[in-house]
């Protein structure tokens, strides 16, 4: 793909979030991080995931792919695209249970 | 240890890194670096504003790997290799390569589609880090626990069948080679209870028992005809024998007080004091350099071999953030208890550890220990840096284990002030097995910067960390007035060893009871020495010289 300096059509500021109504997914999402609940369930998460043993998992996983594709010809991006799809596959279902429980339970308490 | 190749090495900058710096130098770092925040939980990322959710200039999304780019600010996504926005972006605006992951706070070359590493971008981060640490009322520095669930709990021995026909093997005839009661000679039990355990500690048991100090040749060699060394060879001799009755260790005693003239007396004495001189007087006989006290960490004689092990020191300064690492050389550390109950929030789980007031975990003084402390303003470090003197930040770590590691806890509190002394009676709970791992300047470090790359300085065996109790040291009683009785493990039996009187007895005793000096091993050593013969249960009729194999 040539590289263009031409810079994309500069959005007009009044079309940009007028003709777009939020989804619910994405006021929840706003709500989760406006409190500060979001980063609280992100530690939690990452406490459980190392607990169970799923961190160590994919530490080797990637290891392997690092070994196979040769320590020089991997990149971030890789990994992350390779990693991801095992990665979500492979959470245990206690995890996704406690933390739709929390998720649940913040919705209940916080008004929509 | 074998020399490997450093997993850590900064790697070689991209070409488009290269390219950025050379234009902008560190500029574009120190602006972002107002936007770096470090979240309660110890995390560093980028915040750009409070109120609104970054969002990516491209398709409005807010999900997947979020960059901000170097050169004007603007956010990006990468949510899979066939929607890369923040490639887009570098394709669309020419040198607009290096960008920002807002979640990490790290550096990414969009065209390389790769973390790429700066140490000076590092740097930056880490001085903002420092200062935005969470702190807690009286101005301690808290880092949030990531809770390590796996360090420090020894689920094996509660999952110890018990042996049914137990009791019939441990009658005292049968009791492992090396039990001997030792005799009280005046309010010697400091000293007694010190000589069990290392009578038992398997390096210098090892090393005694194959003949390693040979007693002919230094009396012939050494004109000072009082030598330690050789008296400690005597009393192994005389605890390995195989002979059960009490042994007085007073030719010990006696060199012992030709040496220490302060202490020579029968007033009561220091345990952990006790072990000290003993060490010293130890490495002064049988190192080489035996005047050279600063050459601890490579000496080679018995006591250094075993217990010598390297502390790290950190000291930053708090309005830099410049930090300069020291070593020092210990055979023992000695821990203060931990006294607060108070750990920043656990997140969901109630915590378990410290409910009661009046228990302190070893976990927990290690996790003290190696805490980033706040230093008192009146303890201002001259920082090179500033070319000042500032308030600074300090946290110890452990560079190198021993083989023999000694945790001293330090129950006796001194006021000179108030002139006033006190022992701290708290129970302390500890492990039989630890990993000393969360304390390795490794992963102290580490935890601190997170992903950084800052190049580390030889890498630390990682392999053994793990340690096995073998003796514990407990004082019971008052400050003045009070008595040691050690436990030792052998082949996870537990062993009173009080003054003349060895009787088995339970872990449960040994938990409950008040650890004053705690020895732990590399484990591996702990379950060579158990296979090793002079600690199987003899039977009254066996032959009482076993030749013992073993050394060093």
């Amino acid at each position: 793909m040539r590289s263009s300096v031409k810079r994309p059509p500069t959005p007009d500021a009044e079309e940009e979030e007028q003709d777009r109504e939020p989804t619910l997914q994405e006021i929840i999402n706003i709500k989760l991080v406006e409190s500060g609940e979001k980063e609280r369930l992100k530690e939690l998460l990452r406490e459980r995931l190392v607990e169970c043993g799923w961190k160590d998992e994919m530490k080797t996983l990637c290891r392997a792919f690092a070994r196979k594709r040769g320590r020089n010809n991997v990149t971030v991006d890789d990994l992350v695209h390779v990693i991801t799809p095992k990665g979500r596959a492979s959470i245990p279902d206690s995890v996704k249970a406690e933390l739709l429980q929390r998720i649940r339970s913040f919705l209940a308490s916080t008004a929509l | 240890m074998s020399s490997r190749n450093p997993s850590y090495s900064t790697p070689k900058e991209c070409n488009h890194l290269t390219k950025y710096k050379l234009k902008h130098g560190l500029d574009g770092y120190y602006l972002i670096q107002e936007f770096v925040k470090t979240n309660p939980f110890g995390r560093t990322m980028i915040d750009k504003s409070k109120l609104e959710l970054p969002r990516c200039s491209f398709c409005s999304g807010y999900q997947g790997r979020l960059y901000l780019c170097l050169i004007c600010s603007s956010v990006t996504c990468c949510l899979s290799p066939g929607s890369d926005h923040t490639l887009l972006h570098s394709q669309s605006f020419d040198g607009h390569e290096i960008a920002v992951d807002l979640e990490r706070a790290e550096l990414y070359c969009s065209v390389c589609c790769d973390q790429v590493y700066d140490p000076d971008f590092d740097k930056v981060v880490m001085c903002k880090h420092m200062m935005e640490l969470p702190r807690s009322e009286n101005g301690d520095l808290r880092l949030c626990k990531r809770k390590r669930l796996n360090f420090g709990i020894d689920l094996d021995l509660r999952n110890v069948k018990r042996l049914v026909s137990s009791r019939d093997q441990w009658s005292e005839s049968c009791f492992p080679l090396g039990l001997r009661g030792l005799n009280n000679l005046g309010n010697t039990c400091f000293m007694n209870s010190v000589l069990q355990a290392l009578l038992h500690a398997p390096p210098l048991r090892n090393y005694y028992l194959s003949g390693r100090h040979n007693r002919e040749m230094c009396r012939k060699r050494s004109n000072d005809r009082l030598c330690l060394p050789c008296d400690i060879d005597v009393i192994f001799s005389a605890v390995f024998s195989g002979d059960r009755t009490p042994y007085s260790p007073a030719q010990f005693l006696y060199s012992w007080w030709q040496h220490s003239e302060n202490l020579a007396n029968y007033e009561q004495q220091d345990a952990h004091e006790f072990f000290i001189s003993m060490l010293d007087r130890i490495h002064e006989k049988e190192g080489k350099a035996s005047h050279a006290i600063r050459d601890y960490g490579d000496c080679q004689c018995i006591i250094h071999r075993a217990f010598s092990g390297l502390v790290r020191s950190d000291v930053t300064c708090a309005s830099c953030g410049f930090t300069s690492s020291t070593y020092d050389p210990c055979v023992d550390i000695s821990l203060d208890l931990d006294t607060h109950t108070s750990y920043p929030i656990n997140v969901g789980k109630p915590s378990k550890l410290n409910e009661s007031a009046g228990t302190s975990t070893l976990v927990g003084c290690l996790d003290l220990f190696t805490r980033l402390e706040k230093l008192g303003s009146d303890q201002k470090l001259y920082c090179e840096n500033c070319q000042e003197k500032q308030d600074a930040l300090k946290q110890l770590s452990i560079k190198k284990l021993p083989l023999v590691l000694c945790l001293h806890i330090k129950r006796f509190e001194h006021f000179p002030i108030k002139r006033l002394s006190r022992k701290i009676d708290r129970h302390l709970q500890f492990p039989f097995s630890l990993d000393m791992k969360p304390y390795l300047s490794s992963s102290v470090v580490r935890k601190k910067f997170g992903n950084r790359m800052f190049a580390f300085e030889g890498d630390e065996s990682d392999s053994n960390t793990e340690f096995e109790v073998f003796a514990v040291v407990t004082h019971s009683g008052m400050l003045e007035s009070g008595h040691y009785v050690t436990y030792l493990r052998l082949r996870n039996q537990w062993f009173k060893c009080d003054d003349a009187w060895i009787t088995k007895v339970d872990e449960e005793v040994v938990r409950a009871s008040q650890c004053y000096l705690l020895y732990y091993v590399q484990k591996v050593l702990y379950h060579k020495s158990s296979e090793d013969v002079s600690c199987l249960p003899m039977s009254p009729h066996a032959d009482r010289f076993v030749p013992i194999a073993g050394c060093c």
